[in-house]
């Protein structure tokens, strides 16, 4: 008895301990898979059945005042051809007709491009080429790099081309998507929304570039299981890896169809006159915001290699110059505005003045001695006149009201590349001749913006506000950052008015009141008939033709500041002021401005 | 199997049992009779096995209902890119039509000019401002002025043959290609309201 139950306790212990080893083999190799490498193990299989999924995030649109798309994003499609499968399709085919295997088959070129054709003939009218094009680039690809697998033949076409390229059904033939930009409004407003490249979005210009970090949106991936043969998701195995964010929306101050016909408008007085190039400003007076800002010509967006690379900025924020008689006024301001000097102080101003100091001012133009108060110098446009007057101030004095104006410095927009204009040094580094034609505007330079700016800051009762071309950007969440401009005072109040009566002279009474009036509306305006510096110290001969003002002058609401730049076919101010008129009555127009009550106050021009 | 040695069993013997002295040499009894076996055993396995069978007979069909569910959404996901793309087309097409350019090219087309003159009509007084004289017509072409790449190649109102002003000259062959109904509707031109009583006019203070 005993024996056979101690037999048995042995079987019973081995065949447990057995259990127990087979068991624990186990277990060491399930808690190794499942808990040791579980993650990495995870990621494997992952990564074997399932597809990562680029998820684009859409450029924000650019927009003006009145929500109109300025610039959109869109999807554009790249025609891909794989040479590699092209040149195997067309063996099979060979090897199907002639019985052999496809691997034995050998093609001579000219075979290839006979089986090529068929193909490439439906191909190639959906997408602009010839056939023969479209298998030059499929012979030259294979000709390079057997294996090639990869080659364009067409970038950057739209929906109808996808669709039709889809249906032809080619296999080596695939269309690759990516976003891309158009601009809805061509031209208008090109100069200010500058350009992306065409490959792959990258801004290259103007307040796409300025601008990126609003616009720009953020692509994200996703991964998910899919069914091996007809690619549907599996429910609930999406895993997002990055999320993908759209950019925010910019809305900008410009209106677009103030901007269109400021274009139009501009564009063909330069065309007329023969300049080489021309920018009209409109401000709001009382805001500062930049309602229509025009360069021409102008890039349009959608085509910017059509226009000479010179061409496809923005000069009225890049290109200074010197402002020229329009600068009087800002000189006739600060001296009204440290008390030395009221509207009809007068003096006499030559056709020559030479100063104490050794230089040497004259007029444009020969004139016995005239008896003129400040009005009439303004109305003259005397240089002696204007000297006489500013030299009342001293150097320090310009100097520091000037940079008052924000002369010499960026404006607030931070366009790319903008200028920030040259105040010629110190005060201290002037020259003798310098010290007085910076009383009239030459020997410094300004940017066109700049001067609208100074033009506003005396519309608006000596209250500079800064200058605003962007509204907001609003993210698709809704944040948007907007904030309220606050102004600074520049000049009194007294001083500003003073002055925008003795413009309102100027305008009544100039030698081109009868085209650039504006009937109803009282207007202060002030021409400019510029010298160009010519890099090398001297000056080009031809001129810088410009006109600013603002109107209307009892209650300023907006400022319009016209520039063309040698306009060889009428070489004074009379080439900017239709542009002034035009543009002026159609911005009094379109935003129903009160026309003026009474008259200008008159002051007396001479004595 | 067992070794151990069997144990009296004392059936139904209870107040009497302490008082009864253990017989010897009657250990060994018959095992009695364990009854007849329950037949409800059986309709256990049975709710068991058709439970366990159920269970997992929903989660087939439940897993089928979201596959298919999984499909559709594919496929209505798939006709949403394509409504998608139509309506980006479609709004490409209408950003082009819309843009200032198209405009001016079609209102010159159809012989208008820009008009840079206002005249301004004071509703108090009925005072004019300004000097109304017609536009000039000697204008140049203005869209060129403002290019607009989009627009290259879109023919202007007045070049397409199925035009929307009734005026416009229709030769009869052009329209048997297109609907007949829509034809005929753009060669009529609309009737005109009858003006009785004089035009409505608004009430001013």
């Amino acid at each position: 008895m005993k024996r056979t139950s101690r037999h048995s306790m042995r079987r019973i212990i081995v065949s447990a301990v057995l259990l127990v080893v087979l068991v624990g083999v186990f277990v060491v190799k399930l808690v190794d898979i499942q808990v040791v490498r579980a993650s990495a193990l995870n990621a494997e299989a992952q990564d074997a059945r399932s597809t990562p999924v680029k998820v684009w995030g859409a450029r924000g649109d650019i927009v003006d005042a009145n929500g109109t798309v300025l610039a959109d994003s869109v999807m554009r499609y790249d025609i891909v051809v794989s040479p590699k499968q092209a040149k195997l399709a067309v063996a099979e085919r060979k090897a199907a007709k002639s019985g052999s295997s496809q691997a034995d088959v050998e093609l001579t070129t000219e075979e290839l491009v006979a089986g090529l054709t068929p193909a490439a003939t439906e191909l190639a009218p959906i997408i602009g080429l010839t056939p023969d094009q479209v298998i030059g680039v499929i012979t030259s690809k294979l000709a390079e790099n057997p294996d090639s697998d990869f080659a364009y033949v067409a970038k950057q076409v739209d929906i109808e081309a996808y669709d039709a390229v889809k249906a032809l059904e080619i296999a080596w033939v695939y269309p690759k998507e990516h976003p891309s930009r158009t601009y809805p409004n061509g031209a208008v407003a090109g100069n200010l929304l500058g350009f992306v490249q065409a490959d792959d979005g990258a801004p290259l210009a103007g307040l796409e570039l300025a601008q990126d970090q609003c616009l720009a949106g953020t692509d994200g991936e996703l991964s998910y299981l899919h069914s091996a043969s007809d690619w549907v998701p599996i429910p609930g195995t999406e895993i997002v890896h990055k999320q993908a964010h759209d950019g925010g929306t910019l809305k900008l101050t410009i209106d677009a169809d103030l901007q269109y016909f400021v274009q139009r408008v501009a564009e063909e007085q330069r065309r007329a006159t023969g300049a080489k190039w021309a920018t009209v400003t409109v401000m709001e007076a009382k805001t500062g915001r930049l309602i229509a800002v025009a360069d021409v010509p102008t890039v349009d967006p959608n085509d910017p290699g059509a226009t000479d690379a010179d061409d496809r900025g923005s000069r009225t924020f890049t290109a200074p110059f010197e402002p020229g008689s329009t600068f009087k006024a800002i000189t006739a301001a600060s001296v009204l505005d440290a008390g030395k000097a009221t509207p009809l102080d007068q003096i006499i101003a030559p056709y020559r003045y030479e100063p104490p100091n050794g230089a040497d001012i004259n007029d444009s133009a020969y004139h016995d001695d005239e008896r003129l108060t400040l009005t009439g110098v303004l109305i003259e446009s005397s240089n002696t006149g204007m000297s006489k007057f500013g030299e009342r101030l001293t150097d320090r004095q310009r100097y520091e009201d000037m940079q008052k104006f924000h002369f010499g410095e960026p404006t607030e927009v931070g366009f790319p590349e903008e200028a920030p204009g040259d105040l010629h040094g110190d005060p201290d580094e002037w020259d003798n001749q310098t010290k007085y034609t910076t009383m009239f505007g030459q020997g410094m330079t300004t940017t066109a913006v700049q001067i609208a700016s100074a033009y506003q800051t005396i519309a608006n009762g000596g209250v500079r506000m800064p200058v605003s071309l962007v509204e907001s950007c609003t993210t698709p969440d809704g944040k948007s950052t907007a904030k309220p401009a606050e102004g600074e005072r520049v000049i009194s109040e007294k001083a500003a008015d003073e002055t925008s009566q003795m413009l309102e002279r100027v305008y009544a009474e100039g030698w081109l009141a009868d085209t650039w009036n504006i009937p109803g509306y009282r207007v202060a305006a002030k021409t400019g008939t510029a010298q160009v510096a010519d890099g090398n110290g001297g000056y080009l001969h031809g001129y810088l033709v410009s006109v600013s003002g603002f109107a209307p002058a009892d209650d300023p609401e907006y400022v319009v500041s016209v520039s063309i730049m040698d306009p060889v076919k009428m070489n004074s101010s009379a080439a900017s002021a239709p542009v002034f008129q035009k543009v002026m009555s159609q911005v009094l127009k379109k935003y129903r401005t009160v026309p003026s009550g009474a008259p200008a106050p008159d002051l007396p021009a001479t004595w | 199997m067992s070794a151990l040695p069997a144990r009296p069993l004392t059936i139904g013997q209870t107040a009497a049992a302490p008082e009864r002295a253990p017989e010897r040499g009657r250990w060994l009894r018959p095992v009695p009779d364990p009854g007849r076996r329950a037949k409800p055993t059986l309709v256990y396995a049975i709710i068991a096995i058709a439970g366990v069978a159920a269970i997992v007979v929903a989660q087939l069909l439940l897993s089928i209902a979201i596959t298919q569910g999984a499909y559709d959404i594919d496929h209505a996901q798939m006709q949403q890119t394509k409504l998608d793309r139509q309506e980006q087309q479609l709004r490409e097409d209408l950003d082009r039509v819309q843009s200032p350019q198209y405009l001016a090219a079609n209102a010159e087309a159809l012989g208008m000019v820009p008009n840079a003159n206002p005249v301004f009509l004071r509703l108090s007084d009925g005072k004019l401002s300004g000097d109304p004289v017609p536009a000039g017509t000697g204008a140049a072409a203005s869209a060129p002025l403002v290019p607009n790449a989009l627009i290259d190649g879109v023919p202007l109102v007045t070049e397409e043959p199925a035009g929307e002003t009734p005026k416009q000259e229709v030769k009869p062959a052009d329209r048997d290609e297109h609907t007949g109904a829509g034809g005929a509707a753009a060669v009529e031109k609309p009737a005109e309201p009858s003006v009785t009583d004089g035009l409505p006019t608004p009430a001013t203070h």
